[in-house]
């Protein structure tokens, strides 16, 4: 077993422990049913998603400053895992919205921004996958981040005004009993570290994508414009 | 050299060509008018929910007629390499691209001139000066946006897949605030002052952004 790998097994071993205290420490909704439970897990992949896309923006940012290829990688690590974390998160919103509001999406202020944040980055991963690997599409992909990052927040608070459905961002107040909050908190942790080991696994692979890049395509390395001739 | 002459310089020389072609302005005429024809077909439009249907088929036309006009901005420099050449003067190249911004932006503004009275004469809409308003100062936004996208695509290989994709959604904030103005000054429900100025907020904003993000998309 290598580092990655026993990262990787703890981060799964944290969630089964999380899963367990989901389904048998944290009570039963009075309200909800069963179906509550999704709250724990919704919640937190969506908080994971917000940090990966916050290293999306600082690498971008870092890029732009000191063309660190580091940051580059850091950048598209938090970028795919962030949109695996926000499919998390959309498709639990919407096995709990089915039985709750009666409807698997609604045009609610706080689903379409999430909708818009996981558009945003599936088309960063495609700038990455169709532009030519190297110094250009490393900044043309860290100003897509950073308006991506900038984007979301506008949208969220500029459809709030009119329709809002999803319930607010205040998790913790009194009638939550701790229970629920102690499970709540745990989940979050071992889902932030989920996060945290998939990027360091997937920075290692885009590591060794570069290598395998200067190795076999050192032609590719330089970018040259060349005149075309199709329109 | 003066960066405010640098950018009309810019923007003559792309309306100039433009004038001399006529090329993009006419097809965007006929794109908008195809885009009410369709419009039409697909919601069965009549005198009692014309005014609903507007603000939507209007926003679907003008968003799509940008994505071909942003589409074309960059591409005389591509087929002839010009853009390096312009680049390796000593003009700023946020000169270069407002310039740029600006020339796209009029040809916007022309394809607009097409498609609200276009609006105005298949679905019965009023033309005002909300209408109107609105309409341009969501052009600002979203082309400051366009060509800021564009000339990132612009040296990509599959660049009419991703442009799309990379401006539809950052687009999003304008349309919302656009169409609110839109559907208030139709006589819909909804704040137009609030929309308008909200609009402003993200021109505003864009303008900033992109003018800072250019140095880094026009620097090779």
């Amino acid at each position: 077993m290598n580092r990655y790998e026993r990262w990787a097994a703890a981060a799964v071993a944290l969630l089964l422990v999380a899963g367990a205290a989901i389904f048998f420490y944290a009570p039963t909704d009075y309200l909800q049913g069963p179906v509550q439970r999704i709250f724990y897990l919704h919640v937190s992949s969506a908080i994971a998603a917000y940090g990966c896309f916050a290293v999306v923006l600082v690498g971008g940012i870092i890029y732009l400053r000191i063309e660190s290829l580091a940051a580059d990688r850091f950048a598209r690590a938090g970028a795919l895992v962030g949109v695996v974390f926000t499919t998390v998160t959309l498709v639990m919103g919407m096995l709990w919205a089915k039985p709750i509001w009666g409807t698997y999406w609604t045009w609610d202020a706080r689903l379409t921004s999430t909708l818009v944040l996981w558009i945003i980055y599936a088309g960063y991963l495609l700038v990455r996958r169709l532009a030519e690997p190297g110094r250009q599409a490393a900044r043309l992909a860290a100003v897509v981040g950073i308006f991506g990052f900038i984007d979301v927040p506008i949208v969220h608070f500029s459809v709030t005004w009119w329709r809002t459905q999803h319930p607010g961002p205040i998790v913790v107040n009194d009638a939550l009993p701790p229970q629920m909050l102690a499970t709540f908190l745990f989940t979050l942790a071992c889902t932030l570290v989920l996060a945290a080991v998939l990027i360091g696994i997937r920075y290692r692979i885009e590591t060794l994508l570069d290598e395998r890049q200067e190795v076999f395509e050192p032609a590719k390395v330089v970018h040259t414009p060349q005149p075309e001739a199709s329109r | 050299m003066n960066p405010l002459r640098v950018a009309v310089a810019v923007a003559r020389k792309d309306l100039l060509s433009e004038w001399r072609t006529r090329e993009l302005v006419p097809a965007l005429a006929q794109f908008v008018i195809l885009a009410l024809l369709i419009g039409n077909f697909g919601f069965q439009v009549d005198s009692r929910n014309a005014n609903v249907i507007a603000p939507g088929i209007l926003w679907m036309a003008l968003v799509f007629a940008g994505l071909v006009a942003f589409g074309r901005t960059f591409a005389a420099e591509r087929e002839q390499s010009s853009l390096e050449a312009m680049l390796m003067t000593p003009a700023s190249p946020l000169a270069i691209f407002a310039g740029k911004a600006a020339a796209a932006a009029a040809m916007l503004v022309l394809c607009e001139a097409v498609l609200l009275p276009a609006l105005a004469l298949f679905f019965g809409s009023p033309i005002s000066i909300e209408l109107i308003t609105a309409v341009l100062l969501a052009t600002v936004g979203m082309s400051a946006l366009g060509v800021l996208f564009a000339a990132i695509v612009a040296r990509v290989r599959a660049r009419e897949l991703l442009l799309p994709l990379l401006i539809l959604p950052l687009w999003i904030p304008i349309v919302i605030a656009g169409a609110q103005a839109v559907q208030s000054a139709f006589g819909l429900p909804g704040s137009y002052d609030q929309a308008i100025g909200l609009l402003v907020d993200f021109d505003i904003l864009f303008v900033v952004l992109t003018s800072l993000a250019a140095r880094f998309v026009l620097d090779e």
